[in-house]
């Protein structure tokens, strides 16, 4: 289920009614449209003046994080486009560890810990754990979760 | 804050079950007092019999501890009970019956809510 804000009046930049977003993505790169759809709100929240404190990457979307998937060429990477994202607006891209290591995305210090063959954790993208999800949704305005 | 967290998958067809509980007993961790909502075949992770689940973890186990971490806000919605042919009394911990047509009304009373 995805959930859907409607914001009237919030084109000037600047806006003064600005908020803190945390955005959850629990839909995985082959849910197209809903990842698709978590990707262009928070693009869309940026372009408007909001805050994105965090973005949150479970269950199947920490597969969003592999820096081993090959799109077709003439389809789009989400991985590629968050990256984009989070360079543009020094957005925090923050994956599960948990889900993160049961579905085979390991940074550099993972694969150290059980002496994996590689790591793959995507540029700008790091591991957090749950408690990260919680902190931010305490301090957030609103938590704006993705995925069904 | 309070985040109502809607649980709507069976124990075992995924690991959604778990990583909603996951997230619920972190929340209450972090002292941000989660309810759980069981909806749909949600339900089915409150049975206290029939649960197996080697070489899974055991929803069922998850589910009784709960209580030590201050989660006591357990909401079933009565039609998904219905429709599973079950009653409250069969289900492993005590509840708090909600029909359909009051559901919004337990979503406005959390700040967030999260759905699984």
């Amino acid at each position: 289920m995805a959930g859907f804000l409607y914001m009237p009046n919030t084109t000037q930049s600047n806006n003064p009614a600005s908020l803190s977003y945390c955005i959850v993505v629990r839909c995985g790169p082959n849910q197209q449209s809903q990842s698709l759809s978590a990707l262009q709100f928070t693009q869309e929240l940026l372009a408007q003046g909001h805050t994105v404190m965090r973005v949150f990457f479970y269950q199947q979307a920490v597969l969003i994080a592999s820096s081993l998937t090959v799109a077709p060429q003439d389809e789009a990477s989400l991985t590629l486009q968050w990256q984009a994202l989070a360079q543009e607006y020094d957005l925090e891209l923050g994956v599960c560890i948990a889900g993160a290591l049961h579905n085979g995305i390991v940074n550099p210090q993972e694969c150290e810990r059980y002496q994996l063959d590689g790591a793959n954790l995507a540029q700008d993208f790091q591991l957090i754990g749950l408690g990260q999800l919680a902190a931010a949704s305490a301090e957030c305005d609103r938590l704006v979760s993705f995925g069904a | 804050m309070s985040c109502l967290i809607s649980v709507t998958q069976s124990p075992y067809g995924s690991r959604s079950a778990k990583e909603s509980l996951d997230a619920a007993l972190v929340l209450a961790a972090f002292e941000q007092n989660p309810g759980l909502l069981f909806i749909d075949d949600g339900v089915l992770q409150l049975l206290p019999k029939g649960q197996q689940p080697s070489p899974h973890k055991h929803i069922g186990k998850i589910i009784s501890a709960l209580e030590m971490y201050d989660i006591d806000e357990l909401w079933v919605e009565t039609e998904s009970l219905q429709e599973l042919g079950l009653q409250a009394e069969q289900l492993s911990q005590p509840v708090k019956l909600i029909c359909r047509q009051h559901l919004s009304e337990l979503w406005s009373k959390y700040d967030q809510h999260l759905v699984f």
